[in-house]
């Protein structure tokens, strides 16, 4: 199965690309979300459209975010039915075939690890980023 | 079937023989609720048929439809002896009393009674007793209902239609006869529609290039669909798609043939086509993507120089109007007669009396008037509501009523009528009306309001304090409506489409829920506000007023600041604080505005940092996880493409408030 | 297992052209009937998979046959063979509840696609 693989700070992540519409460039501004968590950054507009965005680093809380922002950001957009969700993230890498999953970290947000050749990579559970990222924006 | 001769010679027997028959089925009917027979209904069915052909004779139109309808029934009924339940027993009844009513105004030479209802009715459920379905329960609208053409009640779920498309081979050396075993085989399907060209010219071998296309209403998969034509040979199977069920055919047990001819333009009625309720959605989110998109192209002619500017905006100004016209073209797609919502109610009524010990006439008018669907499928429910409630709270049991000098059967009027831009529907019934005491008594124990507020609340809010979530002046709790939670949520839908819901009420006279709804939802008049870098529209309605005052300068009751707005004092609040956004330091000595909104409970002054003016702007709904945040009603793109979230003003105040009230 | 058919004419010399067809093709004819009694019988008697049936046959017609056979068993496949000029009684056939029908003079091809299609086998 074909899966878009991205980077935040220096791990490497991976989505299965059905799941991903495109990807595009961060904004600069977002519009900010009442109530929402910190890793809710806000909603972008694309081509007319309004898409939630989060922070994928703060949603895993798994990689301490460096001081420095990374120089081209890009967002994942999600397309889960008739809804989008964009996920922002340090670069994307490329589209691999990953077909074996280790059950290694797995947990509501991780399927777990697989290799992509030389390097691992920890591959995402789309339904338990999604129900996260609910969570996220029902704060209140 | 108008009649030709004089007929008054035959009214005497007419009215005696007729007489006869219903008599008849009445009492053959009553006894069938022991145990029923297909045969016994057959007789039922018989007895209604000599009406309808007598009425029919006599030229009495209105007694041959409601015979007619009834006839249809029992025919639907004769296929399933076992749905003649009690409440098509019921029915029935009413409709051979009523025709019994006809009769004998024939025989005083009165004008007939108006049966229109009772004919809906007996429609509505002869189509709900279609061969193969389950009864179905009491009316209540699925949520994601079908959008209804304008003719005719909603058809309960129908098996798929598809469209089929077949060729016959050219070697075929009788093209007809392959034809028309295709199409036997299809029947063997399901029910087929439009056949075109028609049977006969099948059968003829009269084919458009070999071809011909027939509607199959069928459960089954489209597999068996496409194996089914593979074992006819010389035919093959050009395309076989799904259509949307078209209004019913009723009991076509041989289709009649498509015109082939062209009919002449001027005759030819209004064509419709049935669209899927998500195209319709689409549709309008893309127009009014469009309408941002110029928006935006606007925006980017005001970095322009002067010379190419001009251009470039009569250009805008074009496409603007173009779209515009887009928009109210496709708003107009999806308007839809609020009869989708009252055309299930007289079998509501009826229902929900008979449980309750009732008797009701509902009157309805202005079912006609059209609204946008969205609003439709949103009042679904509490339009029903609020018919149970009039019945149930409103309406005495009948000694009651007689007690008071009233007649024993209830009246509930539901109306609709169009008012320039808005809709009014009301509920009005002539049951006992609300006490407005007994409800500033319970609000003040149930801690809603001092006994002072409740003193000096004038009449019309007392009455919406029937809506408060869990108040209730029903002296017994009952099954069907417990009054409070019911009414806070038609409340809250009404407004939830830009609605707003008044009550009046006479004690012991009636009461009456007056619904002032929008055509559409989709255009918002907004008051744009700015806070810090962040722009939140506020929608102008729910907008009393601004103040521009200092924090200083605010006054205090019981620690918390409130601004002084006409002749009431209101709480003031930051709006940061309200949508938990970081705020802007602000000095205490400088002026601020203070937007003067109207809550559910009660107004409240919002300081912002800036007014940044009025914008009429098209509402997106907003899609999940949006919709679970708190105090959002939706969200808009404004020109310059920023995204700008539109606040639910009813409902943005409630956890502090409910926390303000506790303490006092 | 082949599938067995029972062939339905007045005329030995169309019977013969229908059974060697269905021999070449691989079925097994598994009985024959010169009119529509004798079809409706040897129908019963044998449960062939398959019937072909005359349209004009004395004593009782192909129709009046078909429909007799289906009466008897709902799922009978009964193909109607006619002429040309007798469209009008092949359908009246086909309501009666035939399955499909060939033309004669009878093709060897035309009748194994047409009974390949009925048994669904093609």
């Amino acid at each position: 199965m074909r899966h878009v693989i991205f980077r935040l700070e220096r791990d490497r992540y991976a989505l299965p690309l059905d799941a991903v519409r495109e990807v595009v460039n961060a904004p600069l501004s977002y519009t900010r979300v009442p109530h929402a968590r910190a890793a809710v950054k806000g909603v972008m507009t694309l081509r007319g459209r309004v898409v939630p965005v989060v922070d994928l680093a703060l949603l895993l809380a798994a990689v301490t975010v460096s001081e420095r922002p990374p120089p081209s950001p890009k967002v994942v957009l999600l397309e889960l039915a008739r809804r989008e969700l964009g996920l922002l993230v340090t670069e994307v890498e490329g589209i691999e075939s990953i077909e074996k999953v280790g059950p290694q970290n797995r947990s509501r947000l991780v399927r777990g690890l697989a290799r992509v050749g030389p390097v691992s990579v920890t591959v995402l559970d789309v339904e338990g980023l999604d129900a996260a990222v609910a969570a996220s924006f029902a704060n209140g | 079937m108008a009649a030709q001769w004089d007929t008054s010679r035959y009214l005497g027997l007419f009215v005696s023989e007729a007489t006869e028959h219903l008599d008849a089925l009445g009492k053959e009917l009553v006894r069938l609720e022991g145990g029923v027979t297909p045969e016994a209904i057959d007789s039922l069915f018989r007895h209604s048929h000599s009406v309808k052909g007598m009425a029919g004779s006599m030229g009495y139109e209105a007694t041959t439809a409601l015979a007619h309808s009834l006839e249809d029934l029992l025919d639907r009924v004769r296929t399933d002896p076992a749905r003649l339940d009690r409440a098509v027993a019921d029915v029935v009844l009413q409709a051979v009393d009523a025709l019994g009513g006809h009769v004998k105004a024939a025989n005083a030479g009165k004008p007939f009674p108006d049966s229109a209802a009772l004919i809906a009715q007996l429609k509505e459920l002869t189509h709900s007793i279609r061969p193969g379905t389950e009864p179905q329960p009491s009316a209540s609208t699925p949520a994601n209902a079908p959008l209804v053409e304008s003719e005719g009640p909603r058809e309960p779920e129908l098996p798929p239609r598809w469209l089929v498309t077949l060729r016959v081979a050219s070697t075929s050396a009788q093209p007809g006869v392959r034809g028309f075993l295709a199409y036997k085989r299809l029947s063997s399907l399901g029910n087929l529609f439009r056949c075109t060209p028609g049977i006969d010219e099948v059968k003829a071998g009269k084919l458009p290039n070999g071809t011909f296309t027939v509607e199959l209403e069928s459960s089954e998969p489209e597999a068996v669909v496409s194996k089914t034509v593979s074992q006819v040979a010389d035919v093959a199977l050009v395309s076989l798609s799904r259509v949307a069920s078209a209004p019913p055919v009723p009991s076509a047990e041989e289709p009649k043939p498509a015109e082939p001819e062209p009919r002449v333009v001027g005759q030819e009625p209004p064509r419709t086509v049935r669209v899927r309720t998500e195209l319709l959605d689409e549709f309008l989110d893309l127009a009014g993507e469009l309408m941002l998109a110029t928006a935006g192209v606007r925006e980017v002619g005001r970095t322009l120089e002067e010379t190419d500017r001009g251009r470039l905006n009569e250009t805008v100004d074009r496409l603007h109007g173009l779209v515009r016209g887009l928009h109210d073209k496709v708003m107009k797609a999806r308007m839809t007669p609020v009869s989708v919502i009252t055309d299930r109610l007289p079998r509501a009524a009826r229902d929900i009396a008979r449980r309750r010990g009732r008797e009701i006439e509902l009157v309805l008018s202005g079912s006609e008037v059209e609204l946008d669907r969205a609003i439709v499928d949103e009042l679904a429910d509490p339009v029903l509501h609020l018919l149970r409630n009039a019945i149930d709270h409103g309406v005495e049991p009948p000694e009651e009523r007689r007690m008071r000098g009233k007649p024993p059967r209830g009246t509930v009027k539901l109306s609709v009528k169009r008012a320039s831009d808005r809709v009014l529907l009301e509920v009005e019934d002539d049951g006992r009306g609300m006490d407005v005491e007994r409800l500033k008594a319970l609000a003040v124990e149930r801690g809603l309001l001092t006994a002072e507020a409740a003193r000096e609340l004038p009449e019309r809010e007392a009455l919406l304090l029937s809506t408060a979530p869990g108040l209730t002046t029903a002296t017994s709790v009952t099954d069907i409506s417990g009054r409070g939670v019911g009414m806070d949520a038609v409340k809250r839908a009404v407004e939830a489409v830009g609605g707003t819901l008044e009550i009046t009420s006479r004690r012991g006279l009636g009461t009456t829920f007056r619904l002032s709804l929008p055509l559409t939802v989709a255009m918002v008049n907004l008051l744009l506000v700015g806070l810090g870098d962040d722009v939140y529209g506020l929608p102008i309605a729910k907008v009393a007023g601004v103040v521009e005052t200092t924090r200083a300068s605010l006054a205090h009751s019981r620690d918390v600041p409130v601004l002084q707005f006409g002749s009431a004092v209101v709480p003031a609040r930051e709006l940061s604080q309200v949508l938990e956004v970081p705020g802007r330091p602000h000095d205490v000595d400088a002026v601020s505005p203070f937007v003067v909104v109207d809550t559910d409970d009660g107004r409240v002054a919002l300081a912002v940092d800036a007014l940044l003016g009025q914008e009429e702007v098209v509402l997106k709904a907003l899609r999940r996880p949006l919709d679970q945040v708190p105090g959002l009603a939706g969200v808009t793109v404004l020109g310059s493409g920023r995204a700008v979230f539109i606040l639910d003003v009813a409902r943005l105040e409630r956890p502090v408030r409910a926390a303000a009230a506790g303490e006092t | 297992m082949s599938k067995r058919v029972l062939v339905v004419d007045d005329s030995v010399f169309m019977r013969d052209i229908i059974k060697d067809i269905f021999a070449a093709g691989g079925f097994s004819v598994v009985g024959e009937a010169g009119n529509g009694v004798e079809a409706v019988e040897k129908y019963k008697e044998l449960k062939p998979d398959l019937v072909t049936m005359d349209l004009v046959m004395p004593y009782r017609n192909g129709i009046d046959a078909t429909r007799e056979i289906l009466r008897g068993d709902a799922r009978a496949l009964v193909v109607m063979c006619s002429a040309l000029g007798q469209e009008t009684m092949v359908m009246e056939a086909i309501e009666a509840g035939a399955v499909d029908f060939i033309v004669k003079p009878p093709r060897a091809e035309d009748v194994l696609a047409v009974v390949k299609k009925v048994l669904g086998e093609s």
